[in-house]
């Protein structure tokens, strides 16, 4: 018997890119992510936005050494499903210890040690701690969501055929009626950025806000980011920023492209300041952060891509312009949104309203 | 397997009507690795050893309505924190005559009764639910699909007790349908080895029941 669930047929791919060189780390894509999705009971270590210091273990920790992902061929890579220990987080604190235990003075707010190691790493426990030595330290920040890959890799190892790519903009759903709580979706994801509902026995992950998509509105994370660099529209829109800075100008790129499930959200990595030497002379031949870093990252084209970033800046500081330094300083925010520009202050709230756009039931035969 | 009556409830697998209710040790073998419903298992599992429970014994009884099948075998595994073990009892539609190896298939699924033991944040979700089950894994909660015939009243129940390293948990669920079936099928997961879905202990053949 063969049942392998096949990538579906899009009428069009909702995509994101992320502008590296503008991103401060503030999580607030993070914090707007969860305060809207993923704030009930077994949710409480979930993160489906994250925000790490590069280079750095990340969430969950050491996750690019987890496996999973899809060869050239297109055979699976087998993976390591991330524990709720490796994950960390959700922590639950001494609080009524330190404030009504009288213990004020004398115990510390701290997480509860349960045994079971998830007080011993978090969504972002390596903040800045970066690389390098003075002065020459390097870190940058790394937004990771869901990736809603062309080639869903979590899909295609679900028993069930609760997970599937959706045929009217390519973001990758889960039908919670389905899934069964198997998990091999956990393990063949090679982000790492599904989380298992401990209280409900479902995996769960991004849903690319596909209801406020539904309602023309950006999801949450983009529309929240106070640095304007998280671009949100369809990759195929020849007119749109996305397909400009990913097809056009080669400027932003797939994490770990290597993993071969070809990712739809696209990174503008990030240029830095060039290396001090020991006399503090600035040395104009070395980039701060090590390219061969960014490779490992981002694949062999970033190389072409910090060039052509490297070129505008340079264009534009001898007096030129740049249609791609225009287009990533975003002068107009909903510039950022493409077809998603619609302000959510505006729809229509009511709860049966609310009700019919929360479900991701799938419809058509699982399987096809 | 005769399935006598009995009058009061046996739910609890402890219950002193058991001892009076002969068992069948039934052999168990995992389900087949070329069965399994996608690639990403077949190459997880393919030198991976899984089905390790080798036997089960089973007896059953007949109350009222329904019937309840007490499940009894080998576990002293250290548990494991992320997966957790199981069972269930699966019953084929009259006349249907594959084989239970594969717990059902598209073109002949089985309703199974699946129990799988619960961390304490899962004390709200059923001890055991019904579900339609087309192939190794391909399981789908009963009454999510029109006609397909899940009985409120009829969902199953079970009681679980872990002693001495044997699991023994009792599953009670719809009479008619197993008395239509006029068999089952055995299967169980062992979590402690990460089993779950397609990924357990079956038995390869059916265990006939005699229903009065």
């Amino acid at each position: 018997m063969s049942q392998d669930i096949a990538g579906t047929a899009v009428a069009g791919q909702v995509a994101m890119v992320f502008d590296l060189n503008k991103c401060m780390g503030c999580q607030t894509c993070s914090i707007a992510c969860k305060v809207l999705w993923t704030r009930e009971e077994g949710e409480e270590h979930q993160w489906w936005m994250t925000v790490n210091t590069q280079p750095g273990q990340g969430t969950p920790k050491d996750w690019e050494d987890m496996g999973g992902g899809r060869k050239k061929d297109g055979s699976p890579v087998t993976g390591h499903q991330p524990t709720r220990a490796e994950f960390g987080g959700g922590w639950e604190f001494n609080y009524d210890e330190v404030f009504y235990g009288g213990k004020g003075r004398s115990v510390h707010l701290k997480p509860t040690d349960k045994g079971d190691g998830t007080t011993r790493w978090g969504m972002n426990w390596d903040e800045d701690q970066g690389a390098g030595e003075y002065p020459n330290a390097y870190y940058f920040y790394l937004p990771r969501l869901c990736n809603h890959c062309t080639h869903p890799v979590c899909a295609s190892a679900c028993p069930t055929g609760a997970m599937y790519k959706r045929p009217q903009d390519g973001a990758v759903l889960r039908d919670e009626d389905l899934c069964q709580g198997s998990r091999f979706c956990m393990e063949a994801c090679p982000y790492k950025k599904i989380y298992f509902n401990e209280a409900r026995n479902v995996a769960q992950h991004c849903i690319m806000c596909f209801p406020r998509l539904e309602e023309g509105v950006a999801p949450a994370c983009a529309r929240q980011c106070p640095g304007r660099l998280t671009f949100v529209g369809m990759l195929s829109d020849p007119e749109g920023p996305i397909h400009k800075l990913v097809n056009e100008w080669e400027v932003a790129l797939p994490l770990h492209p290597e993993y071969g499930t070809t990712p739809n959200v696209f990174y503008v990595p990030p240029l830095a300041p060039y290396r001090l030497n020991e006399d503090m002379s600035i040395d104009y031949e070395t980039p701060r952060i090590p390219p061969e870093y960014l490779e490992s990252l981002f694949g062999p084209k970033v190389h072409s891509a910090l060039a052509t970033m490297q070129g505008e800046l340079d264009r534009v500081r001898a007096g030129g312009t740049s249609e791609i330094l225009d287009t990533l300083i975003v002068y107009n925010w909903l510039d950022l949104f493409g077809p998603f520009t619609t302000d959510p202050a505006t729809l229509d709230r009511t709860p049966d309203k609310v009700a019919v756009s929360l479900t991701a039931k799938r419809t058509e035969p699982a399987g096809g | 397997m005769q399935v006598p009556e009995i009058v009061d409830d046996a739910l609890d697998p402890a219950d002193k009507a058991w001892a009076a209710v002969p068992s069948e040790k039934v052999p168990l073998v995992p389900v087949p690795i070329e069965e399994q419903p996608n690639e990403y298992i077949r190459t997880a599992w393919r030198t991976r050893p899984y089905g390790r429970v080798g036997d089960v014994d089973v007896a059953a009884v007949q109350r009222g309505e329904r019937l309840l099948v007490r499940l009894e075998w080998d576990d002293s595994d250290e548990p494991n924190t992320e997966f957790l073990d199981g069972a269930g009892v699966f019953f084929p539609d009259a006349g249907d005559s594959g084989a239970p190896l594969t717990i059902g298939s598209h073109s002949a699924p089985v309703r199974l009764w699946a129990w799988r033991d619960r961390t304490p944040m899962q004390e709200a979700l059923p001890a055991a639910r019904e579900l339609v089950a087309s192939g190794p894994g391909a399981f789908r909660a009963a009454g999510l699909d029109a006609g397909d015939g899940e009985n409120e009243g009829a969902r199953p129940d079970a009681v679980s007790a872990l002693s001495g390293g044997r699991w023994a948990v009792v599953i009670a669920g719809d009479l008619a349908r197993a008395a239509a079936a006029g068999r089952m099928g055995v299967v169980v997961w062992d979590g402690s080895n990460d089993e779950r879905a397609g990924i357990g202990a079956v038995s390869p053949n059916w265990v006939p029941l005699t229903v009065k």
